[in-house]
This record gives structure tokens, sequence and C-alpha cells, in this order.
């Protein structure tokens, strides 16, 4: 940007200079000779920074040098009213404002109103030298010097923006990790992202990368980026260079090893681009942009602003989800309480009743009836206060403990239909959602009474194993077997199927006369929960 | 003829337990829906026998119970629940009820906890028995409380939010989280809401 004000402006200044018949005739060959040889200058050099950021930063300090000294040249050679050597000076004075900080900004107004005055002062006496207009020019200068410093001390924002309205609403179900990289991809028009993320203090990172128009989660078990002394870099991995540079401060030219694990960067497709770090409540990381368009050096100030807008992403994503699961627990004491309040209080009231008609009657007959209803009353309150119990938790449940409770219910199960009902488990290690241990419950009843009322089973065994990230349920009985659906295989009961599918899992069944096999596949990962 | 009072305020217990005691040797003598009608009618009917819910409206039955132990002398007391959790069965083990017995177990266990109670033995339902027995177990195998964990748990058991913990311990916020987070570990308790009913029992440690 500056490079091509810096064209433009030379360009005007000739064109200006031709205008105004009012130059000394002397001087005026000398000053067409110094703006042509600058402007072959300035041209050269946008062309050789033309999309080169590292070579635009290489050469600022001595370009800004070159500016200051054409200004006081200037000076020298024009003079009139019509002399356009403002534009000379603000040139340097904006540079070094937009480069660089309040210090770098004050340092050249100063070196240029005392390159100014010294000029003034040399040519004082000579024909064309007018001391008002000196005296007016020279307020003009520290007037906008002290503008420009004012500018460069309380600037905070970012030189580039974001071309779209930034939709941060996050209300509906999406994935923050997804618009945390997304936004950021949108905002710079890059062709590829990646988020790289670990939990404080952690060495594991969960990443998502997307490229192409396709997304993809992938985990590192070391990290990408080693930059531990600066927060926002430009890399180009061809040439090995990155380019840092503190707020306010100078740049820091670096050696693109140094700050990136070539090996990963380069799996992932890197080869010039921007790094910035993420950091949340919880976690820390990296965002990286690669084929970005125009990437400059004014991108180092932009990929900081980028990098604290994926933060609070992640941060809102993270609240939300925080208010969800406090809502959502306190729904689920809310319904606790009320089921134990109503329906538990119901049953032991109806229990009690039945014990007080059975004690007052007569006919053995109906005692034995009424003991039987008694029996059925108080294993409902078994069940209800298992469903309680799992609906007051707010952890998950140990897989131990989820097979216990599974174990009791398969032997209530085998009480009430007559059926010999057993549960084993391969390991105890792990932990069960207590949204899945609800549907486990859900499925060993209805794949009980399937058996028995279908197939006239005698003989349930219920095995479970936990395998890659999956809770397997598996249901054997020595039944008649399902009726085939198409006349090749059973057809899988609707209501089981319906079940398993809602939690997000599989369920296949070989069934033949005297041999029934479910097996019931259910994701860990919180999906079921 | 043993005088009973029922603590309940759910109308179903209450009209069953009328039809189980009648034609027994238990008098029915009234009963509370609330701990407040609970300490009046105890003061002024003078059961000999009180079937005492834990869950009641205004309080828990337990602090029924803890205010009639202070006194010189108490009518004998069987508990009746639904299911206590593990705190409240410490507090109830260690107010020495003579009868605990869950509404969810069988009927007929009622009655022979009464008659075990009032002919002056202890009765408790095997099921809270096994569980209290746990609860002891794991509250003795857990670890003790340092000094920073004993204010924590005090705080909040005075109904203190994080940010004002943190002012009264001179910490950061995120410091109490990490903190309460960490007792909630040791002692196995879910939330601040059990932690704060807890604190009695394990600030007693």
């Amino acid at each position: 940007m500056i490079t091509l004000g810096r064209v433009m402006l030379v360009i005007l200044f000739l064109v200006a200079v031709r205008l105004n018949r009012s130059e000394l005739q002397p001087q005026i060959f000398g000053t067409y000779a110094l703006l042509f040889v600058y402007a072959v200058a300035v041209i050269a050099v946008a062309a050789a920074t033309w999309r080169n950021w590292w070579l635009d930063a290489r050469i600022a300090v001595v370009m800004h040098a070159i500016d200051m000294a054409v200004f006081t040249a200037i000076v020298f050679s024009t003079n009139s009213s019509t002399s356009p050597f403002f534009l000379f000076f603000v040139l340097p004075l904006l540079s070094a404002a937009i480069r660089w900080g309040w210090r770098e900004t004050a340092l050249t107004a100063m070196s240029l109103v005392v390159l100014y005055m010294s000029a003034g002062l040399l040519v004082t006496g000579s024909g064309g030298f007018e001391l008002e207009r000196f005296v007016v020019r020279a307020g003009y200068l520290v007037i906008l010097s002290l503008l420009l410093i004012w500018f460069g001390i309380h600037q905070r924002g970012t030189r580039l923006y974001v071309p779209f309205d930034v939709d941060l609403d996050l209300d509906h179900a999406s994935n923050p990790l997804a618009r945390a990289l997304d936004f950021p991809v949108r905002a710079t028009r890059a062709e590829g992202g990646a988020l790289l993320l670990a939990h404080r203090d952690e060495d594991v990172v969960d990443g998502l990368t997307f490229a192409k128009g396709e997304q993809r989660a992938f985990t590192l078990d070391r990290p990408l980026v080693r930059a531990d002394d600066c927060s926002t870099f430009l890399f180009d991995i061809r040439r090995n260079r990155a380019l840092s540079r503190f707020p306010e401060g100078p740049f820091e030219f670096k050696s693109a090893a140094g700050l990136l694990d070539l090996d990963e960067a380069g799996g992932l497709g890197l080869t010039e681009g921007l790094v910035t770090q993420v950091q949340t409540g919880t976690h820390q990381g990296w965002l990286l942009l690669w084929g970005i368009r125009d990437l400059s050096t004014e991108y180092i100030e932009f990929g900081r602003e980028l990098g604290r807008a994926a933060g609070t992403i992640l941060d809102r994503g993270a609240l939300l989800e925080a208010i969800g699961s406090g809502a959502a627990a306190r729904t689920r004491l809310s319904l606790a309480r009320d089921v134990h309040d109503s329906i538990v209080q119901f049953l032991a009231g109806a229990a009690f009743r039945v014990e007080a008609i059975k004690r007052a009657a007569s006919d053995p007959k109906i005692g034995g009836e009424l003991d039987e209803l008694k029996r059925l009353l108080v294993e409902e309150q078994g069940e209800i206060r298992g469903f309680l119990l799992a609906l007051r938790r707010d952890r998950e449940l140990d897989l131990a403990d989820a097979v216990a409770e599974l174990r009791a219910l398969a032997k209530r199960l085998s009480q009430q239909w007559a059926v010999d009902c057993s549960v084993t488990a391969d390991s105890d290690d792990g932990a069960v959602p207590i949204r899945l241990q609800l549907d486990l419950q859900q499925m060993l009843r209805e794949a009980v009474a399937n058996a028995v009322r279908h197939g006239g089973a005698k003989r349930i065994d219920v095995g479970l194993a936990v395998a890659n990230d999956q809770l397997q349920m598996r249901v054997a009985d020595n039944g008649a077997g399902f009726p085939k659906a198409n006349g090749i295989s059973a057809a899988t009961p609707w209501s089981l199927k319906e079940r398993v599918e809602r939690a997000h899992g599989s369920i296949r069944l070989d069934s033949e006369p005297g041999s029934t096999n479910i097996l019931i596949s259910l994701p860990l990962g919180g999906v079921a929960a | 003829m043993t005088r009973v009072l029922l603590v309940d305020d759910h109308p179903m217990i209450g009209q069953a337990l009328q039809m189980l005691l009648r034609e027994t040797d238990y008098e029915l003598l009234g009963r509370a829906k609330t701990a407040a009608e609970a300490t009046r009618q105890i003061q002024s009917l003078k059961p000999d026998l009180i079937l005492l819910d834990v869950h009641l409206p205004d309080s828990s039955g337990l602090d029924v119970l803890r205010r009639m132990t202070r006194g010189r002398s108490r009518p004998k007391v069987i508990l009746l629940t639904a299911g206590m959790d593990e705190s409240q069965l410490l507090t109830a083990d260690e107010l020495e009820p003579e009868g605990m017995v869950l509404k969810t177990s069988d009927p007929g266990l009622l009655m022979e906890s009464m008659d075990a109670v009032v002919a002056g033995d202890r009765w408790v339902d095997p099921e809270i028995a096994e569980r209290t027995r746990q609860a002891k177990q794991r509250a003795a195998l857990a670890p003790p409380l340092t000094r920073r964990e004993r204010e924590l748990i005090e705080l909040v058991r005075q109904g203190l939010r994080n940010r004002d913990i943190a002012a009264e311990l001179g910490v950061t916020e995120g410091t109490v989280k990490v903190y309460l987070h960490a007792i909630f570990d040791k002692f196995r308790v879910e939330n601040r809401t059990e932690l704060a009913l807890r604190a009695a029992e394990l600030v007693s440690r």
C-alpha cells in the first residue's frame, strides 16, 4: 500500500512541477532529474515488492530514509506557493504511523521538521525564498506531526477490515471449532486454514483443517507451531522465511523452520501464509491460514485480531454449551424430583394399601394374588429408583456400576418373564453416559420381552464389551427365532431398531430356529449422551 | 395400644397407613404434613412412636429428628424414606433413630419394623444398612481435609458464591473453581449443594 502510494505521489509531483511555471528555471532541470530517478526507483521497488512481504519489510527502513532525503531535496528545488512539498512530508510520516508505532512516527516527524528547517535556512536570502510562507509551512508540519503521533499512540485497531458482517450468533447447533475457523478463512479469503487447539499444559493437539471446501478433523501428538516468543507471524516455507513484529515495534526476521514443524506443515499443505495465536479460557493453540491473496505485512496486526476473534467464538461456544448443560441438568433434577414426589410416593402408597387389604382379607387365594400385585409394585418402584438415580447423576456412570445395574435388571426380568437371563461383561473399565445406560436398560427389556413373547426363549445371555469407543451389547437366546421378513432374513423388531438408531447406534440380527443373536453397537463418545 | 404419629405430606401414604394400622395394636393419632406441624403435634399429642418421612416440604425429617434428639427424652422414631443420598444416610446413622424403613421395600416390612421397635429393638432395612456401611467405609477412607479445603467448604456452607469466596480467601475465582472441583472429586460429591449438605460431616473429621 505504501509503495503504491509512493509511485502515485511521485507521478503526481512530476505533473505538478511540469505545470507550475513559477519554479526557478536554473533548478527545474535538477528537480526533473531527481524526480525521474526517484520515480524509476520507486516503480522498481513496487515491482520487486509486489506480493513479497519479506522484501517489503526488509527494505522498509531504507526506503523510509530515501523518502525523507527526497523530501529535503524537494524543499530545496521547489519553493513556490504551488510546491506540493506537503504531500512529500505526509508520505514518510504516514508510512511510519502505519508501519511502526508512535515512537517511529515522532522520530520521523522530528527528522523531517529539522531537515525542513535546515533546508530553509540554507536557501534564506535566495531569490525565491519567502520567510512568511516558510513559517506557515513549518507550522503545518508541526501540527500534522502532532496529529499523526497522536494517531500512532491511540490507534489500536487493525489496518485491515473484515469484508463482510461477522455473524457471531452461535444460537444454532453449530460446531464452534468450525465457526472459529470459518470466520478467519472468510475474512482473509484464504484458500485454506487450520485451527490447532490443546488443553493448557497438554501436548496433544486437536486440529480442524479447511481446504478445498472440505473440513477434516485430525490429532497431532507434537506441536506444529513452536513460536514461544511471538504470537503472530507470516511464513514462507519454500524460502524458509518468517516475519513477525512486536505490537508497535519493529519487524523481526526469522526462519520458518525455527517456528514451524515443516514435516507436519507440509502434511497440511502449507506453503505461505499467516499464523496467529488463539487463546480461550481453557485452551490455547494456533490459527493457520494459507493461500491469502495480497498477503502483506499489514496481515501481522490483522492476524492478531483474527486470533482474538477465533478465541472469542470458541469462548462463546463454550459458554453456550455450559448454559445448555446447566439447563439440562436443572431439567433432569426437576424431573427426578417430580417423579420422586409423585409416582414413587404413589406406588409406595399403593403397595401399603395392598398390604393393608391383604392383611384384612381372609381368603388365602386373594392373599396370594395381592402378594403378587405387591411384588410387582415394589419391582416397578425399583425400576423407577434406578431411573431417578440416573437422572440425578451429573457425570458418566462407571461401566462396573452400569453392568451391576443391568445384572439387577436381568434378575428382575428373569422373574417377570420366567426365563433364565444373565449378564456378563468383558471389562469393568470405562464409563457410560447416563443417557446410554437408560437406553441399554430399555433395550434389554425389549430384547427379553421379544425373545420370550415371540420366540418362547427359556435362556437369554447378555454380553457387554467395549471396543473402539463403542459399547456392544450381544443378546443371545434359545428361542424359536424371528420370522423372516422377506423370506431371506429376519426382520429386526422395529421398536428396538428405532431406539438404537435414536442413540446413533447400529443393530444386527441373526436368527434361526433355536438361536437368535442380536448385536447392538452404541457410540460412547457423547453422541448418545 | 401404641400411639403413632405419621409425619408425611403425601396423601396416598397417609391413607394407606391409616388402612394398614386399622385393627392393629397401633393407634394413629394424626398426621403432620410439614416439619413445623410435626414439632407442634409431637408436643401436643405426645406419641409413643413416630413414622417420620425424610423429605418434607419445609425441611428435612432429619432436622425434626435432630431437634427431638436434643431434648431429654423423645418418642421412638422410624424413618420412612423413598431414598436417601450418602450424606443423609450418614446423618441418619449419627442421629440413631430406632428404625429405618424404605418405602420402596416390601410394605410388610413396615409392620415388622414397628413391632420390633416397640419391643425395644432397632430395625433397619437391609438395603439402608448396607448403603450406610459403604458410605461410612468411604468416609473413613477419604483423605483428610487440608486447611484451605476446610476454609472453602465452610464458605460454601455459608452459601457464598465463587466470586465472594475468592475475595474472602484472597485468590482468583479460577483458583476457587479448581479447588472446588478437586474437593468434589476427593469426596465424591456432585455439586456445591451436595457439598454444602455434607459440609458438617466433612469439616468435623
